[in-house]
């Protein structure tokens, strides 16, 4: 009777609680798809770390990443990865040489990590190969060319293999892609105009369309005037096996392009058997071996018994590898419930102040409750089911409405394009799907309850301190 | 039988420059079935009286023992459940329960009491029918008239059966007719029910009908007339 009760006394002034419902509602859906968008951003970081830069495990010389040095390599790796394959849970496995060096153009030079790999063995592990910018060559092939290199976008925009040019094909292309024609003609000028790099076609865009134009268009305008021409050359230099000064041009097969530009700007991969030339490696010596699991979920267990079967190595997985990552993965949870925390607490004063106000204008009529035989506890059970409905129906029309609107958002997901390149230059992308598990919405469910009890207890206490002959004898 | 004994009650206001003996020396007793009136002007303490009675107030000085029971040595947990059980309110206005049918308003006092479903509806429906308005079972309050509101505010009071009824100015907002509707009412649960009703009024009519009237002044009782 008492919760039956204090529901319909909450439908007393239907305006009244329709705005603390509607105000609840609000804000458990920003907290809820902001939560999601960061999820999702998150988890795609994670996913393309773990899919283009890391893989699940990787097994080296224990001497390796302290020093980087070429001679501190494993031996036999072919029988190595033979034996990490009788494991159920690996998937795929590769092994690679690195070598620090310079990577040169024309007229740019760039301190580069180069990985000669065998291509057919590292689609399986990573998938850069899936990362190829469109029109911008080919992934490495064992069959082709020697002296070939796969490099990111970023690097090829650093040593200036990446030119700018306004051409009419570029015109049409923004065309499609609905770039206003106000925008379109301001770029008339700059016709069949070749810029070096990035920063001088920046500085032009900047002098001809406004800030806002630049923030809406500028990373199509770019994207659409990049010309490359493919299989440009630049020389890789670097240390030998015998610590002599080595190198080779290489053309370039193709670009690949992924969120995190620090990657993109700092890695090269070539064919194993050119580096291996070039370096005086043999056969069987390696620097690295990667690893996918078939469930990233089994990489704590596997680590372990690849420690065990391989103990004179070092076994990394993903997360002491970059325990940054590590890091985001496990506080992501503590953020976004202090995030909604915070916002709880906004909407608690909320609650508190109608719930004050309830309690003023029934003055009268908990002192009738209170004379007819309505106990304190009971009388305290009743305000706080009301706190707690506001809260709780809030809250529901919230997290429904959240729920669509993250399932609509999650299909196409959210292009932050605008902010491409700061989102890239953290390594993030700029599409965002967002996602949140369902465990989050009880987890919020709970919040809202804690937060329409806790907002109860003052007005509630309020309500007990009223005198039954006073109260009755309120105008 | 005795219901109801006041033993010299007295109950003084302080404040700092001023007592205020609002009742001073009260002794009266009441047997089952009584239908008595507290008359006198206002400000002579019938409010407090009653009050007191109900266990909302504690007297100063003075005992007040309901079937024996003295209000003023049990907890104040206790004083609210035995008032839940043994005493009946109806007050002059805010009787009932607005979000509540009338029924639902009839049956609070038994839910508090958590008295079995079929006996909560058969007791209702009992005491719908005996202040004629069992065919408004679900109306809410605002649906009512003055007079069937305090109808049901007088089903609600003697849904758990208490030992007396405690009636503050009931009659105070209601037209002639409704009062002498309500009065009849109340008479005729008082005969068939023996219960006793203490009324608060200044109400005429209430005073025509009592077979006791008492005549506060100064918080003091000047007479106690029966009638027969």
């Amino acid at each position: 009777m008492i919760t039956k009760t204090a529901w319909k006394n909450v439908w007393r002034s239907k305006v009244r609680s329709l705005v603390v419902i509607s105000s609840v509602a609000v804000g458990i859906f920003a907290g809820v798809f902001s939560v999601a968008v960061m999820e999702g951003a998150m988890a795609q970081r994670l996913d393309d770390a773990l899919n283009d830069e890391l893989s699940h495990i990787q097994i080296a010389n224990k001497n390796f990443r302290a020093n980087n040095d070429l001679a501190c390599f494993m031996e036999n790796t072919d029988e190595m990865k033979q034996k990490i394959m009788t494991l159920d849970e690996v998937r795929s496995v590769s092994d690679r040489i690195i070598v620090v060096g310079m990577a040169n153009s024309a007229t740019k030079s760039s301190g580069v990590q180069i990985n000669g790999i065998n291509p057919d063995e590292e689609k399986h592990v990573l998938e850069l190969d899936r990362k190829l910018k469109p029109g911008t060559g080919n992934y490495l092939d064992k069959s082709g060319r020697s002296n070939m290199a796969y490099i990111g976008e970023d690097l090829a925009k650093e040593l200036n293999i990446i030119r700018y040019s306004v051409t009419k094909e570029v015109i049409d292309s923004l065309r499609v892609r609905d770039v206003p024609q106000k925008v379109i003609n301001k770029l008339e000028p700059s016709l069949e105009v070749r810029f070096k790099n990035e920063k001088a076609f920046n500085r032009e865009l900047k002098k001809v369309i406004s800030k806002e134009e630049e923030t809406k268009y500028g990373y199509i305008i770019k994207e659409e005037s990049q010309t490359y021409r493919e299989n440009s050359r630049m020389l890789l230099t670097f240390i030998d096996k015998d610590n002599y000064q080595t190198g080779a041009v290489f053309r370039i097969a193709g670009l690949f392009d992924i969120p995190n530009k620090m990657f993109e700007s700092s890695q090269v991969f070539v064919l194993k058997d050119d580096l291996q030339r070039l370096t005086g490696l043999s056969d069987g010596e390696e620097h690295i071996i990667t690893i996918r699991l078939k469930d990233v979920s089994s990489t704590r267990v596997v680590t372990d018994k690849l420690k065990e079967m391989f103990p004179e190595m070092e076994v990394l997985n993903w997360r002491e590898i970059q325990p940054d990552l590590a890091m985001m993965e496990e506080l992501a949870g503590i953020m976004y419930g202090m995030f909604m925390g915070i916002i709880l607490a906004a909407l608690a004063f909320g609650i508190v102040n109608t719930m004050l106000m309830v309690v003023l204008e029934r003055t009268k009529e908990l002192g009738m409750l209170a004379a007819i035989g309505m106990n304190r506890k009971k009388i305290f059970r009743m305000i706080m089911s009301e706190s707690v409905f506001l809260s709780l129906v809030g809250g529901v029309f919230g997290m429904i409405f959240s729920k669509i609107v993250i399932t609509l958002t999650a299909k196409h997901g959210i292009n932050f394009s605008g902010y491409k390149e700061g989102f890239e230059a953290m390594g993030y992308s700029a599409h965002i799907y967002p996602h949140i598990g369902n465990d989050f919405f009880v987890i919020v469910t709970f919040l809202i309850i804690i937060t329409g009890i806790l907002s109860a207890i003052y007005p509630a206490l309020k309500a007990l301190k009223l005198d039954p002959a006073d109260a009755l004898r309120t105008e | 039988m005795k219901v109801l004994e006041l033993k010299n009650v007295h109950k003084i206001y302080s404040s700092t420059h001023v007592e205020v003996h609002a009742v001073n020396g009260v002794d009266l007793e009441f047997e089952s079935g009584e239908f008595a009136a507290i008359v006198g002007p206002s400000g002579s303490g019938k409010t407090t009286l009653l009050n007191m009675i109900g266990g909302l107030d504690k007297p100063s000085q003075g005992q007040i023992l309901i079937d024996g029971t003295d209000l003023s040595t049990l907890k104040p947990s206790k004083v609210i459940d035995f008032r839940m059980r043994h005493i009946g309110f109806i007050f002059q206005s805010y009787n009932l329960i607005p979000v509540l049918t009338a029924s639902e308003n009839i049956e609070f006092i038994m839910n508090l009491q958590k008295w079995p479903k079929e006996k909560r509806n058969n007791r209702t429906m009992e005491l719908l029918k005996s202040v004629g308005l069992a065919d408004r079972i679900k109306s809410r309050p605002a649906e009512l008239s003055g007079g069937q509101q305090q109808r049901i505010a007088v089903a609600r009071a003697l849904a758990s059966k208490p030992k007396f009824i405690l009636a503050d100015e009931p009659t105070a907002n209601l037209d002639s007719k409704s009062t002498q509707s309500l009065l009849e009412i109340m008479e005729k649960l008082n005969r068939d029910e023996n219960i006793t009703f203490i009324f608060s009024t200044h109400d005429a009519r209430v005073m025509q009908k009592a077979r006791r009237v008492i005549t506060l002044e100064d918080g003091k009782v000047v007479s106690d007339e029966r009638r027969a």
